[in-house]
């Protein structure tokens, strides 16, 4: 490698270190990870009902973990998560029929994924601490 | 690389099409298709039973609608996670370790799917 | 906030780039320092900033990021316009493709201030405040803002871009109806600059192996091809993992194009004929 011969390598040019984030590619990363964030919440759910089976007293310590503030904050973030990766999903599943890939569509379904996700997350959210209160 | 001293034709080329990826790429929507009653009725579920406690949970999970439902939504959440976590690797990891992890992770996702059910079915018949 | 065509460049932005360091899995022979400037002529009184990546094979040292300052008053408006400017008046080491002037022949695509476009086709006016010039993302760099294309045009020739037919040449034309030359409309047009390319996260991280949106256009424009004779052959050459499958439809491409095209919708219908295939 250090003969004068040897040519050294060529130097890559920047990408995601310089290229602009667009809503194009936010949104793909962002449906990405909300699906492996969703696929580690899921494992909190296979432990939810394999403690509900135990009975009573272990469940109640999952409950009490769910339901503390740290847990509420997981919870929420997790909810967000879900409809975000919903609404991209179902915005992927559109383009898989063929429909959506004017660059217009791109943006509006792209911009009502955002505002859906948000909505929905408040919207069950609501609902949630609505029905534990009442 | 200096090693490397294919042609660029060779290069590109590889091994060849491995000619097939179809069934991935279509198990991975139809996996989506179906989760998407499937969660959102586990989300409605969880958000208008929140403050029940144990007796209420059980009796809940006894009924045959939620034992159905619950035991589908876990076999193709776990089916649907681990396509995708698949192609995460398939995407990030290039060594060795590509293949040992999409083997971990299926085995993973196989035993959580499974711990879930037999949980749910002991819960919903015990 | 609602993009309708890709010439349109966003006023502001939240992000210039992702939130990760500017020397994000870069190698050693790829880090880019600091380099000169060049300041303004005396006189000069709208001016503009140019931050270009440098790069000299015959040199030692790692990539640099020189600055230059145009005088606008004596410049035409395109970014090609102000990189011509800088070689004439300033600089005439610094090194980029150019031919038609016009965004047909592709040559001087590069990436402006973040994303990928055609240098001729670009307004200064469009830039940011201090307009960032690099050269098309992942790419090995020859010198300045020539990038090696090598591996891209294999990929292209992988897919045997030309006319497939068995049956014999018939007395004059192979006949084509007016809807089947249709079908070629949004896929003819490429004029293989790999602006889309170059933007593809999914080919930054596979693009070994990955086609790429310009290379599968064309292997659409291939496909839609009602003379050739090849289907079967090209979707089998095709449907692959890594070759078709490694697109996730992020769409940066269709955001990109130079020339309005959209690859992304290009690929969904070859995943399309994949599933329609197979029955």
């Amino acid at each position: 490698m250090s003969s004068p011969m040897t040519k050294r390598r060529r130097p890559l040019s920047p990408h995601i270190q310089i290229y602009r984030p667009q809503l194009t590619s936010v949104l793909s990363i962002l449906n990405r990870i909300t699906g492996v964030l969703l696929s580690f919440f899921s494992v909190w759910l296979v432990v939810w009902l394999v403690v509900g089976a135990e009975g009573p007293r272990s469940y109640a310590v999952v409950r009490g973990a769910t339901t503390s503030w740290i847990g509420r904050i997981v919870l929420f973030g997790a909810t967000f998560a879900f409809f975000l990766h919903l609404c991209g999903g179902i915005r992927h599943l559109v383009w898989d029929t063929g429909r959506g890939f004017e660059l217009r569509s791109i943006y509006v379904s792209g911009w009502l994924v955002v505002a859906a996700s948000v909505m929905l997350t408040v919207a069950a959210w609501a609902v949630g601490l609505s029905t534990s209160a009442g | 690389m200096a090693s490397d001293m294919r042609s660029p034709l060779a290069r590109a080329s590889g091994l060849g099409s491995a000619k097939s990826g179809l069934r991935h790429w279509r198990a991975q929507r139809l996996s989506a298709v179906a989760l998407v009653p499937l969660t959102l009725w586990f989300v409605a579920s969880i958000i208008t039973h929140t403050g029940s406690d144990y007796r209420a949970f059980a009796a809940w999970l006894r009924s045959p609608l939620t034992v159905t439902a619950m035991v589908l939504l876990l076999v193709v959440l776990f089916y649907h996670s681990a396509l995708g976590l698949q192609v995460v690797i398939e995407d990030y990891v290039h060594s060795r370790v590509q293949f040992a992890a999409v083997i971990a992770i299926r085995l993973c996702s196989f035993a959580m799917g499974a711990a879930g059910v037999l949980a749910t079915l002991r819960i919903a018949f015990g | 906030m609602i993009i309708t065509a890709s010439d349109q460049v966003p006023r502001a932005t939240l992000f210039k780039r992702f939130p990760v360091p500017r020397n994000f899995g870069v190698a050693p022979e790829s880090r880019i320092g600091l380099g000169k400037a060049w300041a303004a002529p005396t006189g000069a009184r709208r001016i503009k900033s140019f931050e270009i990546y440098r790069y000299d094979p015959e040199a030692a040292g790692n990539p640099r990021l020189d600055t230059f300052e145009v005088d606008l008053d004596d410049c035409g408006p395109m970014v090609l316009d102000a990189l011509v400017w800088i070689k004439n008046k300033v600089d005439p080491t610094l090194t980029f493709r150019r031919s038609c002037r016009e965004g047909i022949c592709g040559s001087c695509a590069m990436n402006m201030d973040g994303t990928n476009w055609l240098a001729c086709t670009r307004f200064i006016s469009d830039m940011g405040p201090t307009a960032a010039i690099y050269p098309l993302a992942n790419l090995r760099i020859i010198k300045d803002l020539v990038a090696d294309l090598t591996h891209l045009f294999a990929q292209y020739e992988l897919i045997e871009p030309w006319l497939h037919a068995r049956s014999p040449a018939p007395e004059r034309e192979r006949l084509q109806s007016p809807e089947e030359r249709d079908r070629l409309d949004g896929y003819y047009e490429c004029i293989l600059c790999f602006c889309c390319t170059s933007g593809c996260p999914s080919h930054w991280w596979n693009g070994e192996r990955f086609l790429g949106p310009a290379v599968l256009l064309q292997a659409n424009r291939w496909l839609v091809e009602s003379r050739d004779e090849a289907k079967e052959e090209r979707l089998d050459k095709l449907e692959d993992p890594f070759r078709l499958y490694r697109c996730h439809t992020i769409l940066n491409c269709t955001r990109t194009c130079p020339k309005g095209l959209n690859p992304g919708k290009a690929i969904a219908d070859i995943k399309d004929m994949m599933v329609e295939r197979q029955g």
